[in-house]
């Protein structure tokens, strides 16, 4: 616990609804603050163009009351045994250190204590945190995200928690040494200043709260907000949550290493007001980087969001539903490996997660829950020295199908990640030694479905100087499936074409490939999965794809039913017969439609992908017996069943 | 020929200023809107307020127009059917947009994606590309190009839009399609991006033509008619519109470039609020224009703020705009208490109009501000004369229902709403002020629109901006505001380049060929040349930030240590906004100048002020609830209330078409152009 702080409690005064709904309101707005500061000062395009950061504003217990991610600040406190101090900023990238609050060393997260109250009055009343996605934080490979990682002292620096700001002070020491080892110092330093620009943003706005109704208003409304999420769960939990255990399994399909692929499984329950979430049945840690160590209080805000989401998303969601959840994770798991796990490419399995939990919970309300989407975040890196000997590195994120969902189509070629965006082509050929010859989505990659799987991105990349790739993706083998009916989505392949006309299939995780003037490369990411049975989607929305050129005229036919004359005009009474004979030769529609069998999948891995099939994973030996030994350390958790 | 006539056409009334140039006397006239052809309203209101002011229309100079018919037509989706010829390998490039989706996670199962402006069946490539640095990396295949263009426009397209990659840095190609299409299509109205947005970032530079081409035919049609209408009936006066940065243009450059007038309602708004505002000696104002709908606000420093983007709906159009927020908040919105959270939410959804707030006895049964206000008494039941009689008793059932729901007493639950809908244009109060590093103590509120004086006081406490300025006739200011615009035209290029390796003479050439062409404008709108005007700007940012700062360059310092100015103003301006400066390199993205040709200010009515007594303008008092228990106010007619007379809160001052609410602990007093000057005290 931090030493000579004081931490405000909220005291226990009612408050009235306007007050708190105007508290509400301001902590909102102070959120979309915190991220307007870090857009227009962020130099790194994967914050600023990308949007890969994620704010919150805590309460004295560091429980988000607002923001994005959540959830961390308590568990990292429990351990922090120094003082903390109005003018303090703690810095801090490891994720072994914070319980996976941050879960790759990229994540540059900063942690703003704010106080309210001069000199010996003043009290701890909530955290303003952020933490971004920094380009590069040193180790072996540009991008700090080598593929071929086994540990994570083979990916980046790791900064401990940190004071980078004492009483207010810089620590020029540890920023120094920070910088001194990354490829873009000015970019990490103009980074972490737009951070913590973007909390002392939030720390202004927090204590103006404070100044205006009282300090002890704004704690009784932080409290409040909490409760009012929390009573708002229960009766989501109550209402949506199986009392029968359901399970769903998911994989990632490779981990960069050849191995693969790695099975996660969550099963769900529920007894009277509190829900159960076990991921018992997940694959053993991966020896590369695809382990992704899963913060449990996060996990816990995950449900919450995707409940919300899924079923109302009025609700301000916040840390109030807690103590609701109950979450068992296997040690040296996939999802809690052992230091020193290997982390950087932790981004499959945080989006499966998602995959995940919506098939669990799709098995009690299918008709709220949505397909699968491209499942991932694809990333390119391009890494070299130009004509001037000058060193120039690009991370860029790409984005795919969104699945289908009650509401609608999945968007194609969309971003998954809240408020991502891609980048401009004219950005990137002007600030990058890069030509963009094609940014389109990919006819057909879409799930057919009620609601179609949004299509996959094509990108075309025309390097323009010699120098290294890096390629982040998955959903190369396993397809993003198809939800209540619908059909799976396409699978992601990168083509590398030389100059020469040959083509070579890269491995969908992959490092220094080397790659020469006019040489292309070819990115193509997975579709979303469909969404209710495509048979019963109106023949009018089909034509409509099929002249967009989203969907091809054959699919039309094939998946749709749908029959269509040569000038694209519906053939109505060909449609009808089509689409019945459709419907009797397939029987009766799947629940979850995944494509073909994983055993076919593997089988014709090389033939359909180009690419060979994964090794059977094997336990990583160490990790296995290091898991083991804590779990005797510990007390064995309790048993949980469903009655 | 000495008159000019500012007209506002609003979403119910459209209203006209008419004025003498050599007197400087002026009249008003307010006449209900015709949503189906704005111009009936406007062509009527005319010829009424020169019969009123005994002026023959033909003698009639200038109008000056401020219009919503291309927003309109936006929010409407009414626009015209637009064909997009894209470079080849960017056919999606405005069904993929920024590939955003909301926050926070899984925002994308709620999210609903409009149909662009040009849809992909409308939408072809070319071969054809530019670099970033404007070279030509493959030729224009005319032949290619003619094919598609005329199977597109022959596929009956109402409107062509030609985007092509990095045309910024080279237009040529985009040209050269242009005068292809032209020759296939002589009346087929042609956008071309680089004409519209010569900025770098292809979708937002490709949205912003397209939303032009959009709007194009329609407001072509609308400004091209009222022309006809005018001659037809002997008025010669020229047409002039009024762009969202507040200035003037041209009806012909209107027809060309409709995008640019977007915001041309709330920018008059604000342009006639500051013409105020500056008379009375307040050059730094908040303008607060709340109306029935939606609040619009904006900050000035004796010139309005000038934003690069406007985001309508889901779409962020990129062209100079007032930089004006608007919330949805106004005194229709309609106050609900969703189950899950018991939370009091007002708005965005309004009654609008029809069926309007529940006192209007429209048949509107949904609570609403005003029926809050009424509830609470700040809105007299009988407004001034007895024109409109407000229902207290409907206003009471609706205010009533949220009562039930959060188990508040009625006037408490008025009393909330009334806080809450204060706390949403608080919020967009800040947006402009506090968020751009303003702090709005500094600034002067006024307060205008239907509401705006009913709650103006209100927000000047959140907000400590005094005085609050409530004009005379606060609902007229936006016809006001068409009347005193300036002309105005931005002409700008795109220079991306560190100020390490800009040349200071090369700056200043392009600086000065780009004041050339304004200057061309201003003579080509027969500006004299006293009243021409030429500002220029250098936008900066850190070497790789994404967003740029403008910052002013005046002519004397084409010669002098130009670079140096611009980094150490470029620093000063981002560590007040921000909180921090960088040591890193600054960079220029674009070089830009402003044409600007004044106008002769319309003079507002002036009178000595007099006596501190305004017992002569007294017509009796009103019980208004508020912190929990009732007072007594005294209420005032505004017509009555002359030049130094004092108004202690709490205080009611009604109108023809506005009430101001005076709260307690402040006084109003009236300066001598007849504004109300709400202070402490």
């Amino acid at each position: 616990m931090p030493t000579h702080v004081k931490i405000a409690t909220a005291p226990d005064i009612a408050i009235d609804p306007v007050t708190l709904d105007i508290i509400e309101n301001a902590l909102k707005n102070t959120r979309y603050e915190m991220d307007a500061v870090l857009y227009r000062t962020a130099m790194s395009p994967v914050i600023r163009e990308q949007h890969d950061q994620f704010p919150m504003v805590t309460d004295p217990q560091g429980r988000m009351v607002v923001g994005q991610f959540g959830s961390y600040i308590a568990g990292l406190m429990a351990s922090w045994d120094q003082t903390v101090e109005p003018g303090d900023v703690i810095l801090l990238s490891d994720p072994y250190l914070c319980g996976g609050a941050i879960s790759h060393v990229n994540d540059l997260l900063v942690m703003l204590p704010i106080f309210y109250g001069q000199g010996d009055e003043a009290e701890l009343i909530g955290w303003a945190s952020m933490f971004g996605h920094a380009q590069d934080v040193g180790g072996p490979l540009p991008g700090s995200l080598p593929t071929g990682a086994t540990t994570i002292f083979g990916e980046g620096l790791r900064l401990p928690p940190v004071k980078i700001y004492e009483r207010g002070k810089l620590n020029r020491a540890v920023l120094d040494i920070m910088l001194n080892n990354v490829r873009q110092p000015e970019m990490n330093r103009a980074d972490l200043m737009a951070i913590v620009a973007s909390c002392r943003t939030a720390e202004k706005r927090v204590i103006e709260l404070c100044d205006r109704f009282g300090k002890e208003t704004y704690l009784a409304a932080c409290q409040a907000l909490l409760d009012r999420t929390y009573r708002a769960m229960k009766q989501l939990i109550v209402q949506n949550l199986p009392e029968e255990p359901q399970f769903f399994e998911d994989y990632i399909d490779d981990d960069g290493l050849g191995n693969g692929p790695f099975k996660m499984k969550l099963t769900i329950y529920r007894k009277g007001e509190e829900a159960y979430f076990d991921w018992t049945g997940t694959d053993p840690q991966a020896l590369g980087p695809i382990n992704f160590y899963l913060n449990e209080s996060m996990f816990k805000m995950f449900i919450g969001v995707y409940l919300i989401m899924v079923f109302d998303p009025q609700i301000l969601f916040n840390d109030g539903f807690y103590d609701l959840l109950h979450v068992t994770m296997p040690k040296g798991s996939l999802i809690q490996p052992e230091f020193p796990a290997a982390l950087g490419c932790r981004t499959h399995a945080l989006t499966r997660l998602f995959d995940v939990l919506g098939g669990a919970l799709a098995k009690r309300a299918p008709e709220f829950t949505t397909a699968a989407g491209y499942g991932t975040s694809p990333y390119l890196l391009y890494s070299g020295y130009d004509k001037d000997g000058e060193f120039f590195y690009l991370m860029e994120i790409t984005y795919g199908g969104i699945p289908g969902r009650p509401i609608g189509d999945g968007m194609d070629g969309h971003s998954w990640w809240p408020l991502f965006t891609n980048i401009p082509t004219e950005y990137l050929e002007s600030y990058y030694p890069i030509r963009i010859d094609a940014y389109t989505s990919i006819q057909d990659s879409g799930g057919a479905g009620f609601h179609r799987g949004g299509n996959g991105i094509e990108k075309v990349y025309t390097f323009l100087e010699p120098g290294e790739i890096s390629i982040h993706d998955d959903r190369w083998l396993t397809p993003p499936w198809g939800n209540v009916g619908g059909k799976p989505g396409s699978r992601s392949t990168k083509i590398l074409r030389r100059t020469d006309g040959s083509e070579q299939i890269l491995p969908s995780k992959c490092d220094q490939v080397q790659v020469e003037p006019g040489d292309q490369l070819i990115y193509r990411t997975a579709g979303g999965g469909g969404w209710k049975d495509p048979l019963s989607r109106p023949a009018e929305f089909v034509q409509r794809d099929v002249k967009y050129g989203l969907v091809s005229a054959q699919k039309a036919f094939d998946d749709y039913g749908v029959v269509l004359h040569a000038d694209l005009e519906i053939d109505y009474p060909a449609t009808e017969a089509r689409r019945a004979a459709i419907a009797e030769a397939r029987g009766e529609v799947k629940g979850f439609d995944f494509g073909p069998p994983l055993e076919e999948l593997l089988a014709n891995a090389q033939a359909e992908t180009g690419l060979p099939a994964p090794r059977k994973p094997q336990p990583v030996k160490w990790a296995m017996a290091r898991a083991a030994r804590r779990e005797r350390a510990t007390q064995p958790e309790p048993l949980v069943s469903a009655d | 020929m000495a008159y000019r006539v500012g007209v506002d056409v609003g979403g119910t009334f459209t209203d006209l200023m008419l004025f003498d140039e050599r007197t400087g006397r002026y009249w008003r006239h307010k006449t209900p809107s015709t949503p189906h052809d704005p111009s009936e309203a406007v062509l009527e209101g005319i010829a009424a307020i020169c019969q009123q002011a005994g002026v023959d229309p033909t003698s009639v100079a200038q109008i000056m127009h401020g219009t919503t018919v291309a927003t309109n037509v936006i929010l409407e989706g009414k626009g015209a059917r637009v064909g997009l010829i894209t470079t080849e390998g960017f056919k999606q490039i405005l069904h993929l947009a920024r590939s955003q989706t909301p926050g926070p996670l899984a925002g994308w199962m709620i999210m609903i994606k409009p149909e662009p402006p040009a849809t992909l069946a409308d939408t072809r490539e070319v071969r054809e590309r530019m670099s970033a640095q404007g070279q030509v990396i493959r030729e224009l295949d005319e032949a290619q190009a003619e094919a598609a263009l005329r199977e597109l426009i022959g596929s009956g397209i109402e409107s062509l839009t030609i985007s092509l990659i990095n045309s910024f840095a080279n237009p040529d190609h985009e040209r050269r399609l242009k005068a292809i299409a032209q020759r296939i299509a002589p009346d087929l109205p042609v956008t071309i991006s680089y004409e519209v947005l010569p900025e770098f970032r292809e979708y937002e530079r490709a949205l912003t033509a397209a939303m032009n081409a959009y709007v194009k035919p329609r407001v072509r049609t609308y400004v091209h008619n009222l022309d006809q209408q005018l001659r037809r009936q002997g008025i010669a006066a020229k047409l002039n519109i009024l762009r969202s940065d507040a200035g003037l243009m041209t009806a012909e450059t209107t027809e060309e470039n409709p995008v640019y007038t977007l915001l041309s309602g709330p920018s008059g708004g604000v342009a006639g609020a500051l013409h105020i505002a500056l008379r009375a000696g307040y050059p730094n104002i908040l303008t607060f224009d709340m109306g029935g709908t939606s609040t619009d606000v904006a900050l000035c420093m004796g010139e309005p703020n000038i934003a690069r983007e406007t985001v309508l709906g889901y779409f962020p159009v990129k062209v100079p705009s007032v930089d004006v927020r608007s919330v949805g908040a106004g005194g229709g919105s309609i106050a609900h208490v969703p189950a899950l959270t018991k939370a009091l939410r007002v708005g965005p959804q309004s009654a609008g109009a029809v069926p309007g707030p529940a006192c209007y006895g429209k048949g509107g049964t949904q609570p609403t501000v005003t029926d809050a206000n009424v509830v609470c008494g700040y809105l007299p039941p009988s407004i001034l004369g007895g024109a409109m009689q407000l229902d207290v008793a409907a206003a009471r059932a609706a205010v009533q229902t949220i009562a039930d729901a959060t188990g508040l007493s009625l006037l408490d639950a008025a009393e909330g709403i009334l806080r809450i809908v204060n706390e949403n244009m608080f919020g967009a109060l800040r947006l402009v002020s506090v968020q751009k590093g303003f702090d709005p103590r500094d600034f002067a509120l006024m307060a205008f629109g239907g509401a705006g004086p009913l709650h103006g006081n209100a927000l000047a406490e959140l907000l400590g901006a005094y005085p609050v300025i409530v004009p005379p006739a606060p609902g007229l200011l936006c016809a006001m505001g068409d009347l005193s615009a300036d002309y105005r035209d931005e002409f700008a290029r795109t220079y991306i380049r560190t100020v390490d390796k800009a040349e200071q003479e090369e700056i200043v050439g392009i600086l000065r060929e780009l004041g050339a062409e304004a200057r061309a404008m201003l003579q080509s709108e027969q500006i004299p040349a006293e009243r021409q005007e030429l500002r220029y700007f250098v936008d900066l940012r850190y070497y790789r930030q994404g967003y740029e700062m403008p910052i002013e360059v005046r002519e004397g310092d084409f010669e002098g240590e130009l670079i140096p100015t611009l980094v150490r103003q470029f620093n000063e301006i981002h560590d007040r906004t921000y909180g921090f400066m960088l040591d890193s390199v600054v960079e220029i993205v674009n070089l830009r100048a402003v044409g600007i040709g004044r106008v002769t200010k319309i003079e507002l009515p002036e009178a000595e002020p007099g006596d501190a007594d305004a017992s002569g303008a007294f017509v009796g008092e009103h019980q208004i609830y508020r912190h929990g228990e009732w007072l007594s106010a005294r209420l005032y007619d505004r017509a009555r209330l002359r030049p130094g007379m004092r108004v202690e809160g709490p205080a009611i001052v009604t109108e023809l078409d506005s009430t101001t609410v005076v709260l307690p602990g402040h006084t109003a007093t009236v300066d001598r152009y007849f504004n109300l000057l709400i202070n402490k005290g």
